[in-house]
């Protein structure tokens, strides 16, 4: 894909979100006053949820990252998930400690988001080692990652805290940016957000062009497309694949305790985690958006927006929906982009073994 | 007499690595073995995280809250210890035998059923209502059991069919990957049963999303157990029939071939004449009807009303399934390990303390060593090798 196809393709997305939300404006007018979808649409129009989408991306959009440079090596990785619940209990244990030992929230914080994403970095390498050279079913190892995780973060948060939920601490907060956070409707929403939604602002084009035009990129790519050509030039496949899985522990790592240390404040170890899916929904959004980190991006950002939009409807009280079958409404618009998209194309060699030759 | 004895494990080992069935049996063993020592190591860091009065346990100076081996004898007594024990641990066996089969199925056919879990939720939903619904027209009693029986238990095939259904439609006709579609379907059946019974069958009088209790009619009495124990051994036996017609069905019928032809040789198979589409529809409805059947007994042996805190009994369907290499048979020893495991886990937290939580984690680290038989045959191999430069220093070899 050139360059300019590229931004050919941006524009045409860009128009698109902004001829979806001119159609709401209008509906908005139209609208009679006081009435149920007056509400809703208000609701929608307030540059309150649009950063509300934008902080609920974050957890999304990094797993989808991670699960690209895993998959786009040849390793499928369905243990995203887990990633996410490991890096946001130890994020939270963490935090607890440095306050403890006295330091100062903001420095305890960011020393704890580093802790979460090397804890992250750890279950990858372990799972890396299972699947690259011992050959694990990919599938199922990535389940095991999931359940281990499952079980063991309420674990470890028993032992801890006496209970699956640990206590709330601060979060980042938001950083506002001078001058630009004065732009009225984009300032506030993209120029007065968490540090964890410019990382991901940041992450994505550069993602996109790592795997695009570096030689790692070239090499992950090639280890999943022919890792008979990658080895045959000298490049030893497994140590490729091992450098794609540890990018998608540090990526699901800065997911997981950027959306607890970010936004959320606490790890909730009931049924699915204060993570709940999150992890399966990014692997849905690199699917949608075809490998393609930005495009992932807008995928993560449309199931942000029907995940942020369930809170706002259930403040109206018109509305009598229980607030449950709100909460599906993610999962449900999921599962029809999937069905619809059906079809993408994968890595040629994904879930394949591969013995380099020595 | 050594080398006579070395030689006939030696040819029992040969052996075991030439038959892929019982090489299966070495691997899952061996990753019980090594799901139980990581088990101990876990244990043993959590003990020394934990803070307790009275150390439980010191090695080496250092003093540790829990005692690893203790867990694993209180484990067992928890599992086997008296008669309620043992009905329990049966009770969980009976169950997930059906939701490691649905895994099963689908596996043979190349599928991944993640979906038991939400098959499982509905079936069981499907069975409460349809027999409070019923149960008012049909008198009590024997004629009350004959009617209403059946009609839970095909109220949950036929919901948990049509669960399974749907994402193997999704699959055929749209190239929907089954492993992510089943994973969502879990997060919205609990939602839907969620909000099914707090709008229209909730029991008004009972704190909770809960139904109304099914009547005795059609609740199934233990028989030979104790009469509190909520277990009854016909159905036990009847688990044990539908394993045996499952394996009968994908070994000696021709849907069964097709079903193992499609998930091993899948390009060879359509070009053999086996229709994939409606293969992959059916093998996906099949595990969803077992996961239907497996809620249905849930209702009606166990719980006797749905509620909201479904066990995750479809989840760990998958690891009983995959450690018994997706053998219906297998399935038999596996599913009785892992009731041990659930009773028992039990009675670890009662007795010791330690979160039953714990047994999630082995759950896992069996799944993930099971899917690994090249980590145990790189150690076989070692083995072996050492063998061989034994033999020949010994001069023994022709």
């Amino acid at each position: 894909m050139s360059r300019r196809r590229v931004f050919r393709r941006a524009g045409k997305w860009a128009a698109g979100v902004a001829v979806v939300i001119a159609v709401l404006f209008v509906l908005r007018a139209l609208a009679p006053s006081g009435s149920v979808p007056e509400q809703i649409l208000d609701a929608i129009l307030d540059t309150g949820y649009a950063g509300s989408v934008l902080r609920v991306t974050v957890p999304i959009a990094f797993a989808a990252f991670g699960g690209i440079f895993a998959e786009k090596s040849g390793i499928i990785n369905i243990g995203i998930e887990g990633f996410l619940i490991l890096s946001a209990l130890s994020s939270i244990v963490a935090v607890q400690r440095f306050l403890e030992m006295g330091m100062g929230t903001t420095t305890a914080l960011w020393l704890a988001f580093f802790v979460g994403i090397l804890v992250s970095i750890a279950a990858a390498a372990v799972f890396a080692v299972f699947t690259i050279r011992y050959e694990s079913n990919q599938v199922i190892a990535g389940l095991a990652v999931w359940l281990i995780s499952l079980g063991l973060a309420p674990f470890v948060s028993l032992i801890l805290f006496q209970s699956v939920n640990s206590p709330s601490v601060e979060t980042f907060g938001t950083w506002t940016i001078p001058v630009l956070s004065e732009i009225p409707a984009v300032g506030p929403i993209f120029f007065d957000a968490s540090p964890m939604v410019y990382l991901m602002l940041v992450t994505a084009p550069l993602a996109w062009y790592v795997l695009k035009y570096t030689r790692l990129g070239r090499r992950i790519r090639a280890a999943g497309e022919n890792p008979r050509a990658l080895d045959t030039a000298g490049v030893s496949v497994s140590r490729v694949r091992y450098v794609g899985v540890l990018l998608s522990g540090v990526l699901c790592g800065i997911g997981g305790a950027g959306f607890t240390l970010g936004q959320l404040g606490v790890f909730v170890g009931n049924l699915d985690t204060s993570i709940g899916g999150r992890g399966f929904l990014g692997i849905v959004a690199y699917l949608f958006g075809n490998y393609n980190p930005l495009a992932s991006l807008g995928g993560a950002a449309l199931f942000a927006s029907f995940d942020s939009l369930q809170f706002r409807l259930q403040q109206i009280s018109a509305l009598d929906v229980p607030s449950q079958l709100f909460g599906i409404l993610p999962y449900v618009v999921v599962l029809v982009t999937l069905t619809l998209i059906g079809r993408t194309r994968i890595p040629a060699a994904l879930g394949e073994h591969y013995d380099d030759e020595e | 007499m050594t080398d006579d004895g070395q030689t006939r494990i030696e040819r029992l080992l040969g052996r075991f690595v030439g038959l892929s069935g019982g090489e299966r049996v070495l691997v899952s063993v061996a990753a019980v073995g090594v799901a139980v020592v990581v088990g101990m190591l876990v244990i043993l860091a959590a003990g020394y995280g934990a803070s307790c009065g009275t150390p439980k346990f010191s090695l080496l100076g250092v003093s540790f809250c829990y005692d690893p081996v203790s867990v694993f004898t209180v484990l067992f007594q928890g599992a086997f210890g008296n008669v309620f024990n043992i009905a329990l641990t049966l009770q969980q066996m009976t169950l997930l035998l059906f939701t490691g089969l649905s895994f099963a199925i689908a596996f043979r056919a190349g599928l991944f059923n993640i979906g038991a879990q939400g098959q499982f939720v509905l079936g069981s939903l499907a069975t409460t209502v349809t027999i409070l619904w019923v149960a008012p027209l049909v008198p009590d009693g024997t004629v009350g059991s004959l009617v209403l029986m059946p009609l839970g238990l095909v109220a949950g095939v036929v919901v948990g069919g049509l669960y399974g259904w749907l994402p193997g439609v999704l699959k055929a006709r749209f190239d929907t990957n089954e492993v992510i579609s089943t994973l969502l379907l879990n997060f919205i059946a609990t939602a839907v049963a969620y909000v099914l019974v707090e709008r229209f069958f909730n029991d008004p009088s009972i704190q909770g999303t809960i139904t109304r209790a099914i009547p005795s009619a059609a609740t199934f009495k233990p028989v030979v157990f104790p009469s509190n124990t909520n277990f009854a051994l016909p159905l036990f036996l009847f688990a044990l029939a539908v394993v045996v017609g499952v394996y009968l069905l994908l070994h000696r019928t021709t849907i069964g071939y097709d079903i193992r032809a499609l998930g091993t040789q899948t390009k060879a198979a359509v070009f053999g004449g086996v229709d994939a589409e409606s293969t992959t529809i059916l093998s996906m409805t099949l595990a969803g009807a077992v996961a239907g059947i497996g809620g249905a007994i849930y209702v009606m042996m166990v719980i006797g009303r749905w509620q909201t805190g479904t066990p995750p009994i479809g989840f760990d369907g998958i690891a009983v399934s995959v450690l018994a290499g997706n053998n219906p048979l297998g399935l038999v020893p596996s599913s009785l390990l892992f009731g041990i495991l659930e009773s028992g886990s039990q009675a670890i937290q009662f007795n010791l303390g330690i979160p039953r939580q714990l047994v999630g984690v082995l759950r896992g680290l069996i799944i993930l060593l099971v899917a690994t038989p090249e980590l145990f045959r790189i150690v076989g191999r070692t083995l072996n090798r050492r063998d061989v430069i034994d033999l020949s220093g010994g001069g023994t070899e022709p």
